[in-house]
C-alpha cells in the first residue's frame, strides 16, 4: 500500500515535471538535436540545395581544413581575439570596475555614461565606429591628425582592423563593469582593513586581497569573453563590408574578411560557405568545429567549483 | 561641479598635521580617481557625441572632417524616416522584439521554476544542456534550421523562423530565471503546499509575484536581443525586404546611402535611441540581470 | 536503475526520433521537380520578378518596363522587388516557396554555370520553340553564348554591358594631353601627369587603381589582355597564363606610380559611392575612370563642369593593333525553376528581352547596350555620340568575357584575393601566388561539383 503511493507519488512528480519542462523539451528536440545530429550528416554529404544531398564521406572535411582558403585565417583571427582582445578587455572591465567602486561623487551618472556603450545594437555600433574611424573623413583620424599622431588606417588596414574592432569591444565593457563593480563591493572590509594594519602597499592590497576574492570573477569573465570570441560574428561582417565599400555591391560577390582576411572569424565561414558559396556540407563542417570550440570552452566554465550551477538545493 | 566644489571646503577644518596630510592624500586621490573617471566618460560618451553631431551635418558638411555641424540640420531625421522601408523595419523589429519577449518569458518560466525548485533525476544533466544551448552559436545548427525553415514550412521571407523557436523555451532566459528563483527561499514555496496550492499556483501566486526582479530582466534582455539580431533576420528575412528589422535594414540604408554619413548616422541614432530609452526606464532590472549571470554563482 | 530512469531514456527516445524524422522529411524533398510547366498564362495572377537595379533611374525605367507588360497582358500582374544581390537571388532560388521570385535578373554572367547545371533556372530552349524565337538569330554571338552553359539555355540576355575608359577632357586640356591613352604604357604616363597631390591626399587624382576602387576589378583590367582562364580540360590556367601576369602588374604599377597603396586607400575611404551623385570622376576627383556603359548617362545627369570623353580601355603596347576591345557582360533574365507560373513567368521574359520597343526603351532609360540585334539595329534608339563607343566594344570580336563555371564567380573572386594581397604588397612572389591561386581554383570546383 505505501509503496504503491510512493510509486504514484513519484509518477505523479516525474508528470508534473515533465509538463513544466515540456516547452523546452520540445524545444531542445527541434531547434538542437534534430539540426545537431543533422549537421553531423551533412557534413558527409554533398549537398549544394539544388540537387538532392550525396554521399561524399570525407570530401568536405579535407576541403575545410585543407583547401578552404578561409579555414585557417578565420582561426588565426580568431585565436588573435581570444588572446589579445578578450586579455584586453577583462582588465579594462577590470579597470573602470574598480574606478567605479572607487569615485564617491556622482557615481550614478558615472556607472550610467560607462554602462552605455554596451546598450548600442551591434550593428549600429560599427556603423558609428566605421563612420568614427574612417581614415579619410572620420573624426577620430582628424583629431589624430591635427594632434599629429600618425593616424592609422583602422577597418581599412589589415594590421589594425582587429584592433578596430577591440577597440570597439572595449568601448563596450559594461557588462564587464557591472560584473566587477558587484565582485569588488562583496570583498569583505575587516579584509582590508587587516591588510592596512600590516603596513601593505596599494599594490598589495591588490594582489593579496583584491584578487583572491575576486578570482572565480575573473575566470568566469574570461571563459564567457573566450565563448563571445569564438562566436563574434555581426561587428567584423559588418565593420569589413562598411569599410570595403561593397556593402550591396549588385552583381559583385562580397567575400567577407575585408580587408584581406583579417576580420574573418568562424562563424563568418559558415555564412560564406553555406549561405554565399552554397556548400552546406561544409558549412556543417565549420559548424561542427565552431561546436565543438564552443562546448570545450562552455564545459571548462561548468567545472569550475561553484560555478555557472549553484550546488543543491 | 558643485559636489565637486564642496569637497575641499568641507577639509578646510584645522587639523592636526598627521591629520593634515591623510588628508591632502584623500584629496588628491580624489582628483586622480575622478579625473581618470571623467577621462573614461569621455571615452565613453564621445562616440555618441560624435554621431549625433554628425547626424546634424549637411551632406556635404558629412564628408568633411569639421566635428560641429555648420548647421542644424533637424531634417536629416526626416530624411531618414522618409527612406521606403524605414518604418516597415521599424514596425517588423517591435513584432519580432515584443512577441519573441512574450513568447520566450511565458515559456521558459516554467522551465526555470522546474529547475530551481523540482528535484528530480537528471536535473543537473538539463541544466547542463541549457547551458549548453545558451553557449551554442546560431550559425552552429543554421544550416537544416535554415532548410527546415524554408524547405519544409515555406516560412523563409518572413519573421516567423526567429519567433516561433522563442516559444519554446531560450536557453538564456531559462538559466537567468532560474539564477534567480534560486534566490527565493524554498520556505515560501513549501509553505504554499502546506496551504494546499497546487504547483502551477504555488508558482503562479507565490513565486511570479517574487521573481518580478527577475523576470523584467529576462524581459528586457530578450527584448534587446532581438533588437539587436542580425543574423536571424540576414539568413531568414533578407530575401524579403517587408521583412527586414532595424538592424539588418541600417547595413541595406548604409548601402543605399553610402557616404551620406550624416543620414546613416541619423539611422544609427534612431536604431540605438529606443534601447536606450529603454534601459532608462529599467536600468535596475538590467544591472541586476548582468550581475545574475555570474556573481550569484 | 531506480523508477525514474526510464523518464531519462523516453525523452532521449522522443528527441531522437523526433530528429530522425525531420531529417528524413528533409532529404526527402529536397529533389526538384522536373520542369514541365502546365499553368495557364491567360489567367489573372500574379508573379515576383527580382532584379539589382538600385539607382533611382534604374528602378523607375524598371517600373516603365514592367507597366509596358502590364499594359500588353492585362491579366499578369508584376510584384518586382529591385536591389537583390546575387547572394539573395542564390538563397531564394534555393528555398522556392510562395515568396521566392519567378523571375529573376541578375548583373552577373558568372552564376549562369551554376544555374543551368544544378536546375535552379530552367531550360528556356522549349519556351523559345514553342514561341517561335530562335535565340540564335535573336540575340548578338556574344550575348547568346553567355546565357548558356553545355547546350542548357538557362537565361536570356537583358541588356549588355560593354566596359571602356571615361576621362575628364577639360583635365586632359589642362594637363597638355591631347587624346585619350592608346595603350597602357600612354595610359600610365597620363595618369601621372593628371594627378595632382594636396598634402599627403589629392586635389586631382589621374585614376584610381585600387581593385576596391568599383568597377577596377581583376577580371575587368584582365579583359584587356584576353586571358583564357580555363584550358579545355576545365583547369585554371591563370598560373601559365601572361595575360593575368601582364593585368596583375600593370595594376600594381598603378597603384606604385599614383602614390602608394596606402596613400590611395585613405583617399578612397573619403570618396562618394558608385551610384549617387558624389562619384569621384563626376565630382572631378578622378580624372580617368574604367567603367561601363551606363556611367555616361549617370555622369551627365549630375551635369558636371567638365566636358566628358568616352574612348576603349588602352591595350598592351604590342597589341595595339587590338584596340577598340574590352571587357563585356550583362545582365541576365531567367525562370525559377521552384515557380509555379513558368508560363507566365515565360511571356514577362519573353517581353522584356525580345521585344524590340520593351528592350529600345529600357536601353534608352538606363543607358545599357541593347541585348538584341533588332534593337541594335532600331531607328528608336536614342543615344550620346559617344555612346557609340560602348555599342562598337560591344560588337569588337576581340572583346571578352569571364568564362560560365559551375561554382560561379568563385574562381574571380580567389583571383581578386591574390589581387587585393599583390597590389598591397602582402604577396611579392606573383608566380608562387598564381600557382596557388590555380591550384585553389581547381579545388574550389571539384569541391562544388
Amino acid at each position: 500500500m505505501t509503496t504503491l503511493t510512493l510509486r504514484t507519488k513519484r509518477r505523479r512528480s516525474a508528470l508534473r515535471t515533465l509538463a513544466f519542462l515540456s516547452p523546452w523539451l520540445i524545444g531542445f528536440a527541434v531547434f538542437f538535436a534534430y539540426p545537431m545530429i543533422s549537421t553531423v550528416y551533412f557534413s558527409f554529404m554533398h549537398y549544394d540545395g539544388f540537387k538532392p544531398p550525396t554521399w561524399s564521406g570525407t570530401k568536405n572535411w579535407t576541403y575545410v581544413f585543407e583547401s578552404y582558403p578561409f579555414f585557417w585565417p578565420a582561426l588565426r583571427n580568431t585565436l588573435w581575439l581570444v588572446v589579445i582582445m578578450v586579455t584586453l578587455r577583462v582588465l579594462f572591465g577590470l579597470g573602470i570596475g574598480m574606478l567605479i567602486t572607487k569615485i564617491k561623487t556622482g557615481t550614478g551618472v558615472f556607472r550610467t555614461l560607462f554602462y552605455l556603450p554596451y546598450l548600442a545594437p551591434p550593428v549600429a555600433a560599427t556603423m558609428a565606429f566605421a563612420f568614427l574611424l574612417n581614415p579619410g573623413t572620420g573624426p577620430v583620424n582628424s583629431i589624430l591628425e591635427k594632434t599629429g599622431i600618425p593616424a592609422p588606417g583602422w577597418f581599412n588596414d589589415p594590421d589594425w582592423s582587429k584592433p578596430a574592432l577591440t577597440l570597439m569591444f572595449l568601448w563596450g565593457v559594461g557588462d564587464l563593469m557591472v560584473i566587477f563593480m558587484a565582485a569588488l563591493l562583496d570583498v569583505p572590509k575587516e579584509q582590508y582593513e587587516a591588510a592596512e594594519l600590516d603596513g601593505a602597499s596599494a599594490w598589495q592590497r591588490f594582489r593579496f586581497v583584491t584578487l583572491p576574492n575576486i578570482s572565480p570573477i575573473i575566470m568566469f569573465a574570461v571563459v564567457t569573453g573566450v565563448i563571445a570570441a569564438m562566436q563574434c560574428y555581426t561587428q567584423p561582417l559588418v565593420a569589413g563590408k562598411v569599410a570595403s565599400g561593397v556593402i550591396q555591391g549588385a552583381g559583385t560577390m562580397f567575400e567577407p574578411g575585408y580587408p584581406e582576411h583579417s576580420t574573418l572569424t568562424l562563424p563568418q565561414l559558415v555564412y560564406n560557405l553555406g549561405f554565399q558559396r552554397f556548400d552546406y556540407g561544409s558549412a556543417c563542417v565549420v559548424a561542427l568545429v565552431l561546436f565543438a570550440l564552443s562546448m570545450a570552452f562552455t564545459a571548462l566554465l561548468m567545472r569550475r567549483r561553484g560555478g555557472l550551477i549553484q550546488a543543491g538545493d | 561641479m558643485t559636489q565637486v566644489l564642496e569637497r575641499p571646503v568641507e577639509l578646510r577644518s584645522p587639523a592636526t598635521p598627521a591629520e593634515r596630510t591623510a588628508r591632502r592624500k584623500a584629496l588628491l586621490e580624489w582628483i586622480a580617481v575622478h579625473s581618470l573617471g571623467v577621462a573614461a566618460a569621455l571615452f565613453f560618451t564621445l562616440p555618441f557625441v560624435f554621431v549625433f553631431l554628425t547626424s546634424l551635418m549637411s551632406d556635404s558638411q558629412a564628408l568633411s572632417r569639421d566635428l560641429i555641424p555648420h548647421t542644424w540640420e533637424w531634417a536629416n531625421y526626416r530624411r531618414v524616416f522618409d527612406t521606403p522601408g524605414f518604418l516597415t523595419w521599424w514596425k517588423n523589429t517591435l513584432i519580432y522584439a515584443g512577441l519573441g519577449t512574450v513568447l520566450t518569458v511565458v515559456s521558459s518560466i516554467p522551465v526555470a521554476y522546474a529547475l530551481a525548485k523540482f528535484r528530480f533525476r537528471g536535473r543537473n544533466l538539463t541544466l547542463m544542456l541549457v547551458i549548453s544551448m545558451m553557449m551554442l552559436p546560431p550559425q552552429v545548427v543554421v544550416i537544416p534550421m535554415y532548410l527546415f525553415w524554408a524547405k519544409q514550412l515555406d516560412l523563409s521571407g518572413t519573421l516567423w523562423p526567429m519567433i516561433i523557436p522563442l516559444a519554446f523555451g531560450d536557453a538564456f532566459s531559462i538559466f537567468l530565471l532560474r539564477q534567480f528563483l534560486m534566490t527565493i527561499p524554498n520556505e515560501y514555496v513549501d509553505a504554499a503546499k502546506v496551504d494546499g496550492c497546487g504547483d502551477l499556483r504555488t508558482l503562479l501566486k507565490i513565486v511570479l509575484p517574487m521573481a518580478k526582479p527577475g523576470i523584467a530582466a529576462v524581459a528586457l534582455f530578450q527584448f534587446f536581443n532581438a533588437w539587436n539580431d542580425y543574423f536571424g533576420p540576414q539568413i531568414y528575412a533578407s530575401e524579403n525586404p517587408g521583412a527586414w528589422t532595424l538592424s539588418y535594414g541600417l547595413e541595406s540604408f548604409k548601402g543605399a546611402h553610402h557616404t551620406d554619413w550624416n543620414l546613416t548616422m541619423a539611422a544609427t541614432v534612431l536604431v540605438m535611441a529606443p534601447v536606450i530609452l529603454v534601459f532608462f526606464f529599467a536600468q535596475k532590472a538590467f544591472v541586476e540581470g548582468v550581475t545574475l549571470t555570474g556573481v550569484k554563482g | 536503475m531506480s523508477a525514474r530512469m526510464p523518464e531519462v531514456v523516453r525523452k532521449a527516445a522522443f528527441a531522437l526520433t523526433a530528429s530522425t524524422a525531420l531529417l528524413l522529411s528533409t532529404t526527402a524533398c529536397t529533389g526538384q521537380a522536373a520542369s514541365g510547366a502546365s499553368d495557364d498564362a491567360s489567367k489573372e495572377q500574379t508573379i515576383t520578378f527580382w532584379h539589382a537595379w538600385s539607382a533611382p533611374n534604374e528602378v523607375k525605367a524598371v517600373k516603365a518596363l514592367v507597366a509596358g507588360f502590364e499594359k500588353a497582358h492585362p491579366n499578369i500582374h508584376v510584384n518586382v522587388v529591385g536591389n537583390m544581390t546575387d547572394d539573395k537571388i542564390n538563397q531564394a532560388l534555393r528555398a522556392g516557396g510562395s515568396k521566392a521570385p519567378d523571375v529573376i535578373s541578375s548583373f552577373t554572367t558568372n552564376n549562369v554555370g551554376k544555374f543551368c547545371s544544378s536546375g535552379a533556372l530552367i531550360d528556356l530552349n522549349p519556351f523559345f520553340k514553342k514561341s517561335g524565337i530562335d535565340p540564335n538569330t535573336t540575340f548578338p554571338k556574344a550575348m547568346n553564348e553567355y546565357t548558356q552553359y553545355q547546350l542548357d539555355r538557362c537565361a536570356v540576355p537583358l541588356l549588355g554591358d560593354a566596359y571602356g575608359l571615361y576621362y575628364n577632357k577639360t583635365a586632359f586640356e589642362k594637363a597638355g594631353i591631347s587624346s585619350p591613352p592608346k595603350t597602357w604604357s600612354e595610359f600610365e604616363a597620363d595618369a601621372k601627369k593628371l594627378t595632382i597631390p594636396q598634402g599627403d591626399t589629392y586635389k586631382q587624382l589621374g585614376f584610381m587603381p585600387d581593385y576596391h576602387g568599383w568597377e577596377t576589378t581583376t577580371e575587368h583590367y584582365m579583359g584587356q589582355f584576353s586571358p583564357t582562364y580555363f584550358d579545355k580540360s576545365g583547369k585554371s590556367t591563370v598560373a601559365t597564363d601572361p595575360a593575368v601576369t601582364d593585368a596583375l602588374e600593370l595594376q600594381k604599377k598603378l597603384v606604385d606610380d599614383l602614390g602608394g597603396f596606402t596613400k590611395l586607400e585613405k583617399f578612397r575611404s573619403g570618396l562618394g559611392d558608385e551610384w549617387g551623385p558624389k562619384h569621384p570622376f563626376q565630382t572631378g576627383q578622378v580624372a580617368m575612370q574604367l567603367d561601363g556603359e551606363w556611367r555616361l548617362g549617370m555622369a551627365l545627369a549630375t551635369k558636371p563642369d567638365f566636358e566628358i570623353g568616352v574612348a576603349p580601355l588602352p591595350v598592351a603596347d604590342d597589341q595595339a593593333d587590338q584596340y577598340g576591345k574590352g571587357y563585356i557582360t550583362g545582365t541576365i533574365a531567367g525562370i525559377a525553376a521552384t515557380s509555379k507560373k513558368q508560363n507566365a513567368a515565360w511571356e514577362f521574359v519573353k517581353y522584356v528581352t525580345t521585344d524590340t520597343d520593351a528592350v529600345v526603351g529600357f536601353s534608352n532609360a538606363i543607358h545599357n547596350v541593347p541585348s538584341t540585334l533588332d534593337a541594335l539595329k532600331s531607328p528608336k534608339l536614342t543615344y550620346d555620340p559617344r555612346f557609340k563607343t560602348f555599342l562598337d566594344i560591344a560588337a569588337n570580336p576581340n572583346s571578352t568575357t569571364s568564362p560560365a563555371s559551375v561554382n560561379g564567380g568563385v574562381y574571380l573572386t580567389t583571383l581578386q584575393q591574390l589581387g587585393y594581397d599583390y597590389e598591397s604588397g602582402r604577396l611579392t612572389d606573383l608566380s608562387a601566388g598564381l600557382k596557388k591561386a590555380a591550384a585553389q581554383i581547381d579545388t574550389d570546383i571539384a569541391q562544388a561539383k
